[in-house]
């Protein structure tokens, strides 16, 4: 099997090569991204506190931004806890732990297909076109290259979630 | 897995690095985990490796002597303008001939015309080729909407074009999406009435979003005039647009523009009667400036995009002894992508030039040139000798213009990387200065000559041989483009809460425009046969069809050396300072019989510090202090000091008073006045009040 692998890495190398600055372009991007994602837990409050936790926790079924939002939020920590990164699936049981859940490009399908119950105190953002209104809260968009977002704090207000005026202004101001 | 953790690090710290060092707000090399994820720096950051041009990516990794302005400085130096601001460039001359003018430049020595530095809003070029000038006094950016002002000192031609030599001034204001809701501020003091900006800003849809914006100023003379008592005073009113859209995430565009009316008193001196004497005199100048600007910039992949940007600029100003108007409309279009180890830019730009003059006393054109056709191409390419590490930048810039044909600008350069937090860099460059129309093809009228100075026979005749000649400055045809080539070296560092950045140049132009005399002896030949046959009354008549042209030539060489040093401590976030020092020497080497035409030997240095402390919760208190030591602009050196307290009082009102030019006393900033027919006025310490609000 270990062959076969690397065999078939060997054929994709210079396939890998080509691809390798596309990688570092979408790295820069979610590195940026996790950056936004730690601020907005920064500035917003979980208003049911009734599960007790000793970890915030950062979620998304895309393993390639989590590993990139684990060296960046490393070592960070969002009112005194320490900030852990999850890849997670979308079931229920795995979303249980997350406080923050974030929906790829790459992994919304999975999101669309996925039968969860209502999500309740998870923060729910995505970078895709209708995420809002396809069930995240808060959407990241590019304009002329730079991040920005759109929210909507009725949705953040129904998951519990209070978001500080300071985030809020920066953003996008959704009404539904 | 580890591998792409590796990288990512890599990049993290590249691009947090890069960005944020040359501001004040240093991040220093620090493990990853320390790193500043404020929010406001996240979103000043491009998520593309590649980026539009005529921006800095990271001044970090630049190689070129780069210095970005940020937008806090600019608010809490309290600058009221644009070269107010400036001030705050270490290694940037910004002198005032007054309250309206200013002669700005680097690496060289400052006219109020001075050719060689180019500036633009937002990519747009404020190049006039007439004059080769920059309106300072009408170039009005509300200075609370300014993202940032990126500053290269030295020869910045290769990606954005001709008369760059000195440097470039690129003002980036602020997306529109970033300034939504109400500002205003209003400003009074010694030396200001009043000075009052008003800006509204909000979401177009989910699409978009808008800001819209006024300024009135209306300031005060000076204090103390040389020979004149002064009259500079401002009355000006500006208003402006902006929109940004955003469709997707591929796409974007924005147009804005801006129009400003101006009317500002000067105190001149000419020749405007037949005296052929320049005569001092008191005139109000009334200006027009309008500008519009659209771009498109698209996403093609996450490593390849694309730019179109069009501009239009139109100028018309108006005094007694001067009408001048000018248009000019620009296009560009831009790609860059990353394939592989190789960065690979390229473009295309054309620009129309619309010039209209009336014939007045100062000017006379040998016409022609009404309008100036300028096309041509870039391309630049970044290739990694090792990754991370050693980069090579070579490029070139192929332009046509109509008064000098083809020119060529090409350059070369390396960065080295030895360590993380060091980066070394040098470059090898050609730029251009094509000349402008003055010297080209106009006759500027300038002080007369005596017919004593220049005829080798007088008469004895006091008449006569005191008799001033109408005295031109003959641009011509025969001027060719200046070329200069720049040898730079430079090093940055990152230790700790401190930063370092040196660069050291020297640049040797040649085919610099010089002035030669020719009194065209011939043509006094048929006045001295007069007074022999004893015409006098006929001689005297025929002596006021005489004239003498003073030449310009392009045959000088210029050699200027110099560096800047800057040094950025930040031990805390309440506390940033710089100190920075700058030496440059200006030399020509002229050919027999000719003299300079802008500047002359010259030594300058500067040394600059300033500082930007939270005293407590909701005060700040900034302070620069510029000495400026220096022959190249027939002055006294001079020590000034700016201070801006600011104080928070409210969550949506600031108020600050700000003292400038504290302990330079009255003093003289520029007196270069044969390149120049303003005359400068004393320039003094002042104290303004502002007070600002936010909603």
């Amino acid at each position: 099997m270990q062959k076969i692998k690397r065999v078939f890495l060997g054929l994709t190398l210079p396939l890998l090569l080509i691809q390798s600055q596309s990688v570092n372009a979408i790295d820069t991007e979610y590195a940026l991204k996790a950056g936004f994602l730690f601020n907005f837990a920064r500035y917003s409050e979980w208003t049911d506190t009734s599960n007790a936790v000793d970890h915030f926790v950062l979620c998304s079924p895309d393993r390639d931004f989590i590993d990139i939002a684990s060296t960046v939020l490393s070592n960070r920590k969002v009112n005194n806890l320490p900030i852990s990164t999850k890849t997670v699936s979308l079931t229920d049981a795995d979303l249980s732990q997350c406080q923050v859940l974030f929906i790829t490009s790459d992994t919304l399908n999975q999101w669309l297909n996925s039968t969860l119950g209502k999500l309740n105190n998870i923060m729910i953002v995505g970078e895709t076109e209708d995420f809002i209104t396809q069930g995240g809260q808060i959407r990241f968009f590019l304009s002329s290259g730079k991040i920005r977002f759109e929210v909507s704090p009725e949705k953040l207000t129904a998951a519990q979630i209070t978001m500080s005026s300071k985030v809020l202004r920066l953003g996008r101001v959704v009404e539904l | 897995m580890k591998c792409i953790k590796g990288k990512t690090l890599k990049i993290v710290n590249r691009l947090l690095l890069g960005t944020l060092l040359v501001s004040p707000y240093v991040i220093a090399e620090e493990p990853l985990s320390d790193l500043d994820l404020d929010l406001d720096s996240l979103m000043a950051m491009d998520v593309q490796v590649t980026s539009a041009m005529k921006r800095a990516q990271s001044a970090f990794d630049t190689a070129s002597s780069i210095y970005v302005l940020t937008k806090e400085q600019i608010t809490h130096s309290g600058a009221t303008s644009i070269p107010e601001a400036l001030k705050l460039v270490p290694g940037l001359v910004v002198r005032q001939l007054d309250n309206n003018q200013w002669a700005i430049t680097s690496r060289g020595v400052a006219s109020r015309f001075s050719a060689k530095l180019l500036v633009m809003i937002d990519g747009q070029s404020f190049y006039t080729p007439k004059f080769a000038a920059v309106y300072w006094e009408t170039l009005n950016v509300p200075l609370y909407d300014i993202e940032r002002i990126e500053v290269i000192r030295g020869q910045g031609g290769l990606l954005w074009g001709s008369n760059a030599n000195n440097g470039v001034i690129n003002i980036i204001t602020k997306n529109s999406i970033d300034t939504r809701g109400v500002y205003a501020d209003v400003s009074s003091g010694s030396q200001i009435n009043h000075d009052v900006n008003l800006r509204y800003g909000s979401d177009i849809g989910n699409k978009g979003s808008f800001r819209l914006y006024g300024h009135v100023r209306d300031g005060d003379e000076s204090d103390k005039g040389i020979s004149l008592e002064p009259a500079d005073f401002t009355e000006q009113q500006s208003a402006g647009v902006r929109f940004d859209f955003t469709p997707n995430d591929e796409w974007s565009g924005l147009i804005q523009g801006n129009i400003t009316q101006s009317s500002l008193g000067q105190n001149f001196r000419g020749v405007i009667d037949e005296t052929n004497r320049n005569i001092s005199f008191t005139d109000d100048l009334d200006r027009t400036d309008s500008r519009v600007m659209a771009r498109i910039e698209n996403r093609i992949s996450a490593n390849a995009n694309q730019m179109l940007q069009t501009s239009w600029l139109k100028q018309s100003g108006s005094q007694t002894f001067l009408q001048e108007h000018f248009e000019s409309f620009d296009i560009d279009y831009q790609m860059n992508f990353l394939y592989n180890d190789l960065k690979l830019d390229w473009g295309l730009n054309y620009r129309y030039n619309d010039i209209s003059f009336a014939e007045s006393s100062f000017v006379r054109s040998d016409g022609g040139y009404n309008t100036l056709h300028q096309y041509g191409a870039l391309i630049q390419g970044q290739y990694s000798l090792i990754a991370d590490e050693l980069d090579i930048i070579v490029g070139a810039k192929v332009e046509h213009n109509d008064l000098t044909g083809w020119e060529n600008q090409p350059l070369a350069r390396l960065v080295w990387k030895p360590q993380k937090n060091q980066v070394i860099w040098t470059s090898i460059s050609k730029s251009v200065r094509v000349p402008s129309l003055i010297e080209f093809n106009d006759d500027f009228t300038i002080d007369g000559q005596r017919v004593d100075e220049v005829s080798p026979i007088t008469t004895g005749i006091n008449a006569i041989d005191k008799y001033y000649i109408r005295t031109y400055l003959n641009g011509n045809e025969n001027v060719k483009s200046e070329k200069s080539v720049s040898y730079e070296v430079g090093y940055r560092l990152t230790q700790g809460s401190w930063a370092l950045d040196l660069s050291a140049y020297h640049t040797k132009a040649k085919d610099v425009i010089a002035i030669t005399v020719d009194s065209n002896i011939e043509q006094f030949l048929p006045i001295f046969g007069l007074l022999q046959a004893g015409q006098l009354d006929l001689a005297m008549q025929s002596l006021t069809t005489t004239s003498i042209n003073f030449d310009i030539v392009s045959n000088a060489q210029v050699t200027t050396n110099g560096g800047d040093i800057i040094l950025t401590w930040q031990p805390s976030d309440i506390f940033n300072a710089e100190l920075g020092y700058s030496y440059n020497t200006f030399n020509y080497d002229l050919a027999e019989n000719t003299f300079p035409a802008i500047g002359y030997d010259s030594k300058s240095r500067q040394l600059f510090a300033k500082t930007d402390i939270e005293l407590f919760d909701n005060h700040r208190l900034f302070a620069s202090i510029r000495v400026e030591n220096s022959n190249a602009y027939d002055v006294d050196n001079y020590t000034a000091l700016d201070l801006t307290w600011q104080w928070a009082f409210h969550q949506n009102w600031s108020a600050a008073i700000m003292g400038k030019n504290l302990f330079a006393g009255s003093h003289i900033e520029y007196s270069n006045t044969g390149e120049t027919f303003t005359l400068p006025n004393y320039i003094d310490e002042s104290v303004t009040f502002k007070l600002i609000a936010k909603f």
